[in-house]
């Protein structure tokens, strides 16, 4: 019977226990609530840090919302329970503001909270003003742009940049665009912070901690220094560059060299001075100051779009063998990665070739240097599009003649072509090779700001006024006319007005290598612009990736690709793309079964019909990493390179959980040490009454006989 | 050990091993041989080993302070000096502190 008894009480105990397991796990989630976001992180150049960071452990702040300007007083003037971590919506977080709380919140301010909401916005650009000011083209005998006014923002670049991005912030910053988080902050706060401000010391504050910790600091000189510094405790790496990858392709299939060389860049490579490009470039990358978002739909897309609608349309307006031009002269075009960073890619690329090593001893092609180019035209910011300026640094010949054919050829597509000579020029890659030669024949298509968004979180389709209009049955690179067009988008949407632009600079180009116009009839398809829209700002699982893609490769994800240039280790999606574009766009389809489909430069891709067809491409990557890492001993503080790095990071999280007040903590650790003492003395009480309390023990120290010897 | 059941002779010879020990950049076998033969050279009524004790055990205690005196100018100079110092300062460290300069 007592067996059974037990054996129950003991079933019971066991039950309870693991009832109470359960219960006891769900505590530490009903202590903190984790709070998903998109982090500020650091990165350095060869002299400064920029960015954000916490501490190492986490920086812990209590929630205060501000809604007005005045908000922030409290915060500012010795606020009762200091560290506070502010939720700023975008319209108040401005140069001003956050200065503020840079300079004067050092005790006070732990953390900031960006709470996302649009609403009141009208301009939130945290660029320079004069985006890459250091590079470029200088004045000479100084380190001031000459291109851009930094006194004077109205005429600058951008002329809404607050320049956030290169200042550096002892706290961390977190945006939180998902409504429902902001709404568990809000609540939160409300419920335990919001009343009897002057009792926040004395009860438990809503709070949360960031734990957003850079490892790298000061510079990329010091980073990098400590990253390749050996020694036996094993290696950290403080930082990584930001690096990538440029594309490039030509119109026509370059000859096969043989004789190249494998690996050396040297006077045995020989270039063929009568072979002739026109270098037509843009850029694929943009930037922000928040982890993983950063659209780019104004400030690059446009210009990408652009590129590649001019290099569809072109392939089908320019006889398909060169033989046929009046001037022999092959089409080079090159997207550039990391432009936003002080021209990774186009110092790169002006660096390899002045090196002899575009392209690379590898691809069996001569190497391209800047005599065999005839003209450059670089796609800068297309804001709006009803006039364009055609920038060049000097009064040539050859950009009088080129506005001119553009503005002829732009009768139909209400675009007016302005040349513009001069020091004016906006900040795109031509300043990388005007850098070096101030004579290159280079000229740059860019209109007058008008993005309040560069470079920033919300530059997205919204900004682009972009609707997807998803027209399923048509051949999206055929060419058509405006007729047709128009009835698939109307006048004024941003797919017409880039077609038009593309248009007119492929008529233009027809005209000076062929002489006439295009055999062919029809003008560039908004149709692959409208895909190109989509896919890159809204989704990558989209028709078009499909078709360019290998057979049977996996689907896109269902968001769109990163355009940030980042570091070597991240996926590199938006190259990858621009990669397989340029193959599709460019290539000739050749009648040759999957099996002998290969090696490159054949390709076998899905293709718009869906079976597969072969290709045979003319695209290639090149490397977009700054001379400045690959020069031994490279002075960092020249300013020759770009010498942009990111710090590395070992996690990015936040939660939010009750702290408690200062008061209860002392009082907690008091109640704790005068338990400490009060046992102490019992201790001794109790061990020194010892024969007395316990009946029949003798002294522990008779239990043992005396040591004999050591 | 327990040098109160060792002969007289023996602890002047290893109060002598200690200190000769400690010069080959050891000052902490100083600081041990100041602590062990304290009692025995300035507490314990006198016997004949005990002058030669005391001097040793003086001489240990001057050595440890020089030596304490000499590091503690280092540490306090590193710590607060390494920041301004760059490369150097990174050549000279093992452990790199990681997030500030």
């Amino acid at each position: 019977m007592y067996l059974g008894l037990i054996s129950l009480l003991i079933l019971l105990a066991i039950s309870l226990n693991i009832a109470i397991a359960v219960e006891s796990r769900r505590v530490h989630d009903k202590i903190y609530t984790s709070i998903s976001g998109a982090s500020c992180f650091r990165r350095l150049n060869g002299t400064h840090q920029t960015g954000c960071s916490s501490s190492q452990y986490g920086s812990t702040g209590a929630l205060h919302l501000i809604q007005v300007v005045e908000d922030f007083e409290f915060l500012l003037r010795n606020p009762p329970a200091p560290p506070y971590a502010p939720m700023i919506p975008p319209h108040l977080f401005t140069r001003e503001n956050i200065m503020r709380l840079k300079e004067q919140g050092t005790s006070s301010i732990s953390a900031v909270l960006l709470i996302g909401g649009k609403e009141k916005v009208t301009q939130f650009s945290h660029e320079l003003t004069c985006p890459n000011r250091y590079s470029g083209l200088l004045l000479s005998e100084s380190n001031e742009t000459a291109t851009c006014d930094t006194r004077n923002p109205e005429n600058a670049w951008n002329p809404w940049g607050s320049g956030l991005l290169h200042e550096d912030f002892p706290f961390p910053i977190l945006y939180i665009s998902d409504e429902d988080e902001v709404n568990k902050l809000k609540s939160c706060f409300e419920k335990f912070n919001n009343y009897d401000y002057e009792g926040h010391n004395t009860r438990s504050l809503c709070s949360v901690e960031l734990q957003q910790f850079m490892v790298g600091a000061v510079s990329s000189e010091v980073c990098i220094r400590r990253t390749n510094f050996l020694n036996n405790l094993g290696s950290t790496k403080y930082c990584d560059p930001l690096e990538g990858s440029n594309v490039y392709a030509t119109l026509y299939p370059r000859n096969i060299q043989p004789n190249a060389v494998n690996g050396q860049a040297n006077e045995t490579n020989i270039t063929d001075e009568k072979e002739k490009f026109i270098l037509i470039t843009c850029r694929m990358d943009t930037a922000s100051m928040f982890d993983n978002i950063a659209l780019g739909a104004m400030d690059s897309l446009t210009g990408y779009v652009t590129l590649m609608s001019i290099a569809s349309t072109l392939k089908q307006y320019l006889p398909s063998n060169s033989s046929n031009l009046t001037k022999k002269t092959n089409i080079l075009f090159v997207i550039f990665n990391g432009e936003s960073y002080d021209y990774i890619g186009s110092q790169r690329f002006v660096f390899d070739m002045e090196n002899f090593d575009f392209p690379s001893a590898s691809t069996q092609r001569a190497p391209i240097t800047f005599e065999n180019i005839e003209l450059m035209i670089d796609i800068g910011v297309l804001d709006e599009i009803s006039t364009i300026n055609v920038h060049t640094l000097n009064k040539t010949d050859k950009a009088e003649e080129f506005v001119r054919v553009l503005n002829s050829q732009s009768q139909n597509f209400n675009i007016n072509y302005q040349l513009n000579v001069g020091n004016n020029i906006p900040p795109t890659s031509a300043q990388s090779f005007l850098r070096k030669m101030k004579t290159f024949p280079a000229i740059i298509l860019n209109s007058k700001p008008q993005n309040k968004y560069y470079h920033s979180i919300y530059d997205n389709a919204a900004n682009l006024n972009f609707t997807y209009y998803n027209h399923t049955e048509q051949n999206y690179t055929k060419l058509i006319s405006t007729e047709e067009a128009l009835q698939l988008f109307p006048a004024e949407s941003v797919q017409m007005k880039i077609r038009n632009a593309s248009t007119s600079v492929a008529l233009a180009l027809t005209q000076i290598l062929f002489n006439q116009g295009p055999k062919v009839k029809g003008y560039a398809s908004p149709l692959l612009i409208d895909e190109l829209l989509h896919c890159f700002l809204e989704a990558a699982d989209c028709r078009l990736f499909k078709d360019i893609s290998p057979v049977n490769s996996l689907p896109g994800p269902p968001f769109p690709p990163m355009r940030y240039i980042s570091v070597l280790m991240s996926p590199q999606d938006a190259s990858g793309w621009t990669y397989r574009l340029m193959g599709f766009l460019l290539s000739d389809e050749v009648d040759t079964p999957e099996e002998k489909c290969a090696p490159l430069p054949l390709q076998w891709i899905a293709g718009p019909k869906g079976v597969g067809e072969c290709r045979h491409t003319t695209n290639n990557y090149t490397y977009a990493l700054s001379p400045a890492f690959l020069i031994d001993n490279y002075d960092w503080k020249s300013g020759e390179y770009s010498t942009w790095t990111e710090s590395t990071w070992t996690k990015l999280s936040a939660r939010m959980f009750l702290r408690p007040s200062r008061v209860h903590e002392i009082v907690t650790l008091s109640i704790g040490i005068v338990v400490l003492i009060i046992s102490f003395c019992l201790m001794y009480i109790i061990s020194s009454r010892s024969e007395v309390l316990f009946e029949g023990a003798t002294s522990s120290s008779d239990a043992l006989s005396a040591p004999t010897a050591c | 050990m327990d040098i109160s059941k060792v002969s007289n002779e023996q602890k002047l010879k290893l109060c002598r091993t200690y200190f000769l020990a400690g010069w080959a950049f050891l000052p902490f076998v100083w600081t041990i041989n100041v602590f062990w033969f304290f009692n025995d050279a300035f507490r314990v009524p006198p016997f004949p080993e005990q002058a030669k004790i005391k001097r040793f055990v003086i001489l240990s205690l001057i050595g440890a302070v020089i030596w304490a005196a000499i590091l503690s100018t280092w540490v306090i100079i590193f710590q607060t000096k390494r920041a301004e110092w760059g490369a150097m300062a990174d050549y000279m460290s093992f452990i790199i502190p990681i997030g500030k300069a």
